[in-house]
């Protein structure tokens, strides 16, 4: 019964803990070397549609109930890009706010009608819990984000 | 018969190993749940606060967010700023956020603290570690098959499957049906 006992734990220690890295991994380990500013893929996000791109920036906000998307700062000034993964698979901690981190990702187009707009806002606002103006009008909308495949985010 | 001796022990001893885990997935499956109204992982306190009149200037780092820091009553220490728009501010603290809003003059701290219990069973409910838990949920999920199994031949007569046994197994199976019928 020791025996058992001892095994479980050695096999289960050797097994939740990461390898050391200087960071952590969320989802697949970034493979690309060379990073693409965000800057340049929103001046033309066009040219960079479903291509896969590594970007670096400081995670500025999180999904607060589950983690499934995180924004990242830009190196232009009042801009961040919205990387989104899928639910459950990739969970980024609320802790990540304010750590750097590079995303390897496929960028998209996300086309919303404004009754979808009203809706991912309602839905962002109850996630963040913000207040959400209900009577707000709301535009049809077009905007660029990452559909995340892995990030390492320093610790 | 030693087959049902031999199915008893297979549940009780099943049981007894799956005891531990079942409450952890019991509390956070709860706690999942009602996700729509609360935060199972994270206790997020925020609170407003007036500053003084300031400009993007007034804030400017190192010193800036450092010294509004203090005026709100925290630590000085930040680790790093960004700006969202023309008008505001974020200084990212160790436990969460400050956004400064220059047009309004008024700051929301808000402070995100993990649930020691719950975000702890949320981590391994949700399979956050991935890796060798993904294996050990499986066996869970398999255990919990096994115990399910067993458990209906625990009995027997009329206390067993083919007495009371048989209704309240075919209840639990019906269940989720309905559900489907009236959700689906």
């Amino acid at each position: 019964m020791r025996f058992l006992l001892t095994a479980t734990i050695l096999l289960a220690a050797a097994g939740c803990r990461p390898a050391e890295t200087p960071g952590t991994v969320y989802g697949e380990r970034p493979t690309l070397s060379d990073t693409t500013l965000v800057s340049t893929i929103l001046t033309d996000p066009e040219s960079y549609l479903d291509q896969r791109v590594l970007v670096a920036g400081t995670v500025v906000e999180v999904c607060e109930k589950r983690g499934c998307w995180l924004q990242l700062a830009s190196d232009r000034e009042f801009e961040t890009m919205r990387v989104k993964v899928e639910d459950g698979v990739i969970i980024f901690p609320m802790t990540a706010r304010g750590h750097q981190a590079v995303v390897e990702g496929v960028v998209e187009k996300v086309v919303l009608s404004a009754d979808e707009a009203r809706e991912q806002a309602r839905m962002h606002a109850e996630e963040q819990g913000l207040p959400f103006d209900s009577t707000a009008a709301f535009e049809p909308t077009t905007t660029y984000q990452l559909r995340g495949i892995g990030a390492l985010i320093a610790d | 018969m030693q087959w049902r001796r031999w199915n008893n022990i297979l549940h009780r001893d099943i049981g007894y190993l799956c005891a531990g885990l079942t409450v952890v997935y019991v509390v956070s499956g709860v706690a999942v749940n009602h996700i729509h109204q609360w935060n199972p992982t994270y206790h997020v306190e925020r609170r407003t606060a007036p500053v003084a009149p300031l400009t993007a200037a007034d804030l400017a780092p190192p010193v800036g967010p450092g010294r509004l820091l203090m005026q709100l009553g925290l630590t000085p220490d930040y680790r790093t700023t960004f700006r969202p728009d023309s008008t505001s501010l974020r200084i990212f603290v160790e436990d969460g956020t400050v956004d400064v809003d220059f047009a309004t003059g008024e700051a929301t701290i808000e402070i995100v603290r993990e649930r020691p219990v719950l975000g702890a069973a949320n981590f391994l409910h949700l399979n956050h570690a991935k890796q060798l838990w993904t294996w050990m949920a499986d066996l869970y999920a398999v255990a919990l098959g096994l115990l399910a199994v067993t458990g209906l031949f625990v009995l027997k007569g009329k206390k067993g499957l083919t007495g009371r046994g048989a209704w309240l197994t075919a209840i639990g199976v019906v269940v989720p049906f309905v559900f489907l019928w009236i959700y689906r």
